[in-house]
């Protein structure tokens, strides 16, 4: 479970969303959304306790995230960055064996049974087990993004967050991104992502968090969110939002 | 051909090249005197005496100095992920220069100049420190900008001191500048052999932290690496290492930039293949460097760096260049 109380939320000494009150249900998958620069990274950046809020408070689990040292933070949330790198010369499972450093001691050079069975299941979820020797450089860019994935679903971490995790990637693999977070979640992880398709997120997440106006515009499910007076206050568009007949909302700019 | 191969490869190179300078130098070794001379340390005579006495020592020292700097290389490069750098970065090297050019105009006594290259070498790198701190971790582009800088001051300080001693001193200081073996014995070896042994001790502790790196420092630090405390880690055993190299060989360069590139190229990145690795070649490398300052111009002696640059510069150019473009 994450829960933030009236948390003001930024980065250096930039105050980005004031008075964020949420709660986020353990297994639940939530989609972050608003437009660029309203802070979503930050928000995720904080609830992986790299950075702290300004004021009131973060708890993943029983725990203020930002409190924790390195390698306790990371055995109880992954982070996928929005950025990619080539990374020559390291094999793919060299990139998720990765993930298991949390759990080794100095000493600890090489991997054992239970990192082996880690990294075996982590490539398997996302569909990239035949990959393992593959040189990471050579894959495109939505296996890169699955290797991401991989490594940190190799942390075993509760909290998954992600940043624009379907960026860059074309269609089809975008949506097996998203249902392969969704699996997750199903699993029992708690999954936040940052993303700016809003029908892909009315798609998959369970709930989503509208950010705007430096607040939390809504947190709901995505047919409560998915309004054209909410969406216009966040982004500044006309947008209308369409019930289709199996009963999902989807969301056009007019 | 696998890692594991391919370390055996590097260690039996390594083995072969200690073995072959003993071999050489001002009077050859027939094979057999030695290995007669390697089984009696105390049996007397002329070629037991050179080998244990002279050759062995000197050996050692270039090995064991050449796998220091190849092993603060890797470190140094494994850490700011720039294929640049090398222990001179910390300024380890010219401020052990600055102070030994300094103690031999004073009239400081020559077995004392590996302590006083030692202690200076160490505190230029806590001074480079101390400019690149940056909250509670070191900036990488400062560490290399208080690095520059000041092995230029310590540089300017060594000419200097060159022009103003006289002949004798000059020659002294400039035997060490180029990197020497030259009259050292087993008692160099043991004065720098504990502050070797702690630097691979604590290079050791990083090796797990260093892989993570690869991937950058700020999915490193999300994966859990304490990436301030990795960068003083790495910081304390490169400048251990380079400043204990540095008290009984002298400044030798070259080693600890272009040995962990050969490292790379032969066993790969990870750092639990590439320090040992690193290490054989910088010991292979320099003890042949030795046999060959022992041997060329016998009964002088060519300084160890000088003969390094001359021979490894082209050679490391030329492989880089060919294996580049196989690459491309």
């Amino acid at each position: 479970m994450i829960a933030l109380g009236d948390a003001t939320i930024g980065v250096e000494r930039r105050a980005l969303l004031h008075g964020v009150d949420a709660t986020i249900a353990s297994g639940a998958f939530v989609a972050l959304l608003g437009p660029n620069g309203v802070g979503k990274t930050t928000l995720l950046r904080t609830l992986a306790g790299t950075n702290a809020p300004f004021a009131g408070t973060i708890r993943v689990g029983d725990v203020d995230p930002h409190g924790l040292a390195p390698i306790e933070r990371a055995r109880r949330i992954a982070f996928v960055a929005s950025d990619d790198a080539p990374l020559p010369g390291l094999l793919v499972r060299d990139v998720v064996a990765s993930g298991r450093y949390p759990f080794h001691r100095w000493w600890q050079w090489g991997a054992d049974a239970s990192d082996d069975a880690a990294i075996a299941g982590a490539l398997d979820a996302v569909g990239m087990r035949a990959f393992e020797r593959r040189r990471f450089e050579t894959l495109s860019s939505g296996e890169r993004q699955r290797i991401w994935i991989a490594l940190a679903l190799a942390q075993e971490a509760p909290v998954l967050l992600l940043d624009e995790p379907t960026s860059h990637l074309d269609v089809r693999v975008a949506h097996e991104i998203l249902a392969l977070l969704r699996d997750q979640a199903r699993a029992g992880r708690t999954v936040v992502c940052a993303m700016h398709d809003l029908n892909d997120a009315a798609a998959y997440a369970d709930r989503l968090m509208l950010l705007g106006d430096e607040r939390m515009l809504a947190f709901d499910a995505p047919e409560r969110v998915l309004e054209s007076a909410t969406l216009e206050a966040a982004y500044g568009v006309r947008m209308e939002a369409v019930r289709l007949r199996s009963g999902a909302t989807r969301v056009f700019v007019v | 051909m696998n890692v594991a191969l391919r370390s055996a490869g590097l260690l039996a190179l390594a083995l072969l090249a200690l073995v072959g300078s003993l071999l050489v130098g001002g009077s050859a070794i027939a094979p057999g005197e030695l290995l007669r001379a390697l089984a009696h340390p105390n049996g007397g005579g002329d070629v037991a005496t050179i080998v244990w006495q002279l050759r062995m020592p000197r050996v050692a020292i270039a090995a064991v100095a050449g796998a220091e700097l190849a092993i603060a290389g890797a470190l140094l490069q494994g850490l700011l992920r720039n294929p640049l750098v090398d222990s001179y970065l910390t300024g380890v090297s010219p401020g052990a220069a600055a102070a030994i050019a300094i103690s031999v105009v004073a009239g400081v006594a020559a077995p004392a100049l590996p302590a006083v290259g030692f202690v200076a070498g160490l505190a230029t790198a806590m001074i480079v420190a101390a400019f690149a701190r940056r909250g509670t971790g070191l900036d990488a582009i400062r560490l290399i900008l208080a690095g520059v800088s000041l092995s230029a001051l310590f540089s300017a300080v060594v000419t200097l001191v060159l022009t103003r001693a006289g002949a004798d001193y000059a020659a002294q200081i400039l035997s060490w500048l180029a990197g020497s073996t030259a009259g050292r014995g087993w008692h160099d070896l043991l004065f720098t052999a504990p502050y070797a042994a702690l630097g691979v001790a604590v290079a050791a502790a990083a090796v797990p932290a260093l892989n993570v790196l690869r991937l950058g420092e700020g999915r490193a630090a999300a994966i859990g690496v304490n990436v301030d405390r990795t960068q003083w880690t790495v910081l304390v055993a490169s400048a251990l290492l380079a400043a204990s190299a540095v008290a009984v060989a002298g400044s030798i360069g070259f080693v600890g930039l272009v040995v962990p590139h050969l490292g790379r190229r032969i066993v790969g990145t990870d750092a639990r293949a590439l320090f040992p690795a690193s290490a054989l070649l910088g010991a292979a490398l320099c003890a042949i460097a030795d046999a060959a300052s022992r041997s060329i111009a016998a009964p002088a002696e060519l300084p160890i760096g000088v003969l390094l640059a001359f021979v490894g510069v082209p050679a490391f150019l030329y492989l880089y260049m060919r294996s580049e473009r196989s690459v491309a």
